[in-house]
């Protein structure tokens, strides 16, 4: 059975914890955690992911700037993005979108419907 | 013994006589070439006739042949019909089965995930005995886990006679200090009983009506307050894990905070084994 990887990036070390945990319920996925958007963009670098799941608003480098970037990486341009965010403003959803992510989820989450979107964006059951 | 007279030879019979017996032949065969005419045509229209029979009786017995066809087929529909409405029944049995087995999942979904929430909330407020570092792990329950938008963390001051604001978020205009008697976050410490508003937009409160207020206790006593003035505009309601992470607050956040600040006053040393005997360990 293939196996998936997906890197969370997400500055609340309690927010990932609970990514985490959601995420164990989806079968044969590996998760990567990065605390924010440049550790992110330095794992993706060095490793392929099926999935990538952000924060917003996070140090150093946010997540509209990460997605921007990802979507130039050859790498990952076509990489499933998860939004996870508190910005639950329709501007914010249309932009996330619009750069590139590909679904727009706010805090506080639902584990449930997380791992309900990641199964669709990976197609697994 | 008489004997016919004899037939003269025809060269002696009369003329007339010869002309009589042909045309009596003449009228003979013509009568018979009739006949046999006629009955040619009478076999012929019994041929027909007999075809016909024959058509129309082997058209009956088709028809025959059709209606117990057709007999057999009402039967056999009326026996599906019947296997169809079992069969129906059955499915309609596994999708109601099915139904309740799938609520029940994402009910045991819904509580796996209520359960992580609170052991990553519950660990990640002891993972520290820095007190800035708790007081941030206790904003990150609100923000991440509660949805707070605007808060204030309030404890008891040195001189327990008001409450001090020690951490805050998205209000501006929060007084820093509260009188203990005073308010809805006064009422909540005098009395230890949390309040949670259930009806109205949590999103959109005025301060002197919050969202929710949770005491802080270590044990018995009410050493401090949580105040939530209002929460993201995507959570509109409180929801019962909500509850959860209040309880989790009352009961742990105060004692997190004091351990931590202990902890710094003994310069994060772990205090010897006899002071625990001391204590009746």
């Amino acid at each position: 059975m293939a196996e998936y990887a997906c890197l969370i990036i997400e500055d609340s070390p309690m927010m990932r914890q609970l990514l985490v945990f959601a995420l164990a319920r989806v079968r044969n996925l590996r998760v990567t955690e990065a605390d924010d958007g440049v550790d992110g963009l330095r794992k993706l670098a060095n490793a392929r992911f099926d999935l990538i799941v952000t924060d917003i608003n996070m140090p150093i480098m946010d997540g509209l700037k990460l997605i921007r970037r990802v979507r130039t990486d050859p790498v990952h341009k076509d990489t499933p993005i998860i939004v996870i965010t508190t910005e639950g403003a329709q501007e914010d959803r249309h932009r996330a979108l619009q750069l590139g992510a590909n679904a727009y989820i706010t805090k506080p989450i639902q584990a449930p419907q997380v791992i309900a979107k990641v199964k669709e964006l990976l197609g697994v059951s | 013994m008489s004997s016919a007279p004899p037939v003269p030879p025809p060269s002696e019979r009369p003329a007339s006589f010869n002309k009589e017996r042909d045309e009596f032949i003449q009228t003979f065969f013509h009568k018979g070439a009739r006949f046999t005419q006629e009955l040619l045509q009478e076999n012929e229209q019994l041929s027909q006739r007999l075809s016909d029979l024959e058509a129309e009786n082997a058209a009956m017995r088709l028809q025959i042949k059709s209606d117990q066809a057709i007999r057999e087929l009402l039967t056999k529909i009326a026996q599906l019909e019947e296997e169809k409405a079992k069969l129906l029944s059955a499915v309609r049995e596994v999708e109601a089965k099915s139904s309740a087995v799938e609520t029940t999942y994402s009910e045991v979904e819904m509580e796996l995930a209520n359960l992580a929430g609170l052991y990553v909330a519950s660990r990640q407020l002891h993972s520290t005995m820095n007190v800035s570092s708790t007081v941030k792990q206790i904003k990150e329950i609100l923000e991440q886990l509660v949805g707070a938008k605007a808060y204030a963390v309030y404890f008891l001051s040195d001189d327990a006679a008001s409450l001090v604001c020690i951490a805050s978020q998205g209000l501006d205009e929060q007084a820093s200090r509260l009188d203990q008697h005073l308010g809805p976050e006064g009422k909540v410490f005098r009395t230890g009983e949390a309040y949670i508003s259930e009806d109205g937009d949590l999103a959109s409160r005025p301060l002197s009506d919050p969202a929710a207020c949770i005491p802080l206790r270590i044990a018995d006593r009410v050493v401090g307050v949580i105040t939530i003035v209002a929460t993201l505009e995507q959570k509109p309601k409180f929801l019962p894990v909500d509850y959860e992470y209040f309880k989790l607050l009352s009961g742990h956040a105060a004692s997190a905070i004091v351990a931590a600040r202990l902890f710094a006053n003994a310069n994060h040393q772990v205090p010897g084994i006899e002071s625990f005997l001391e204590h009746g360990v």
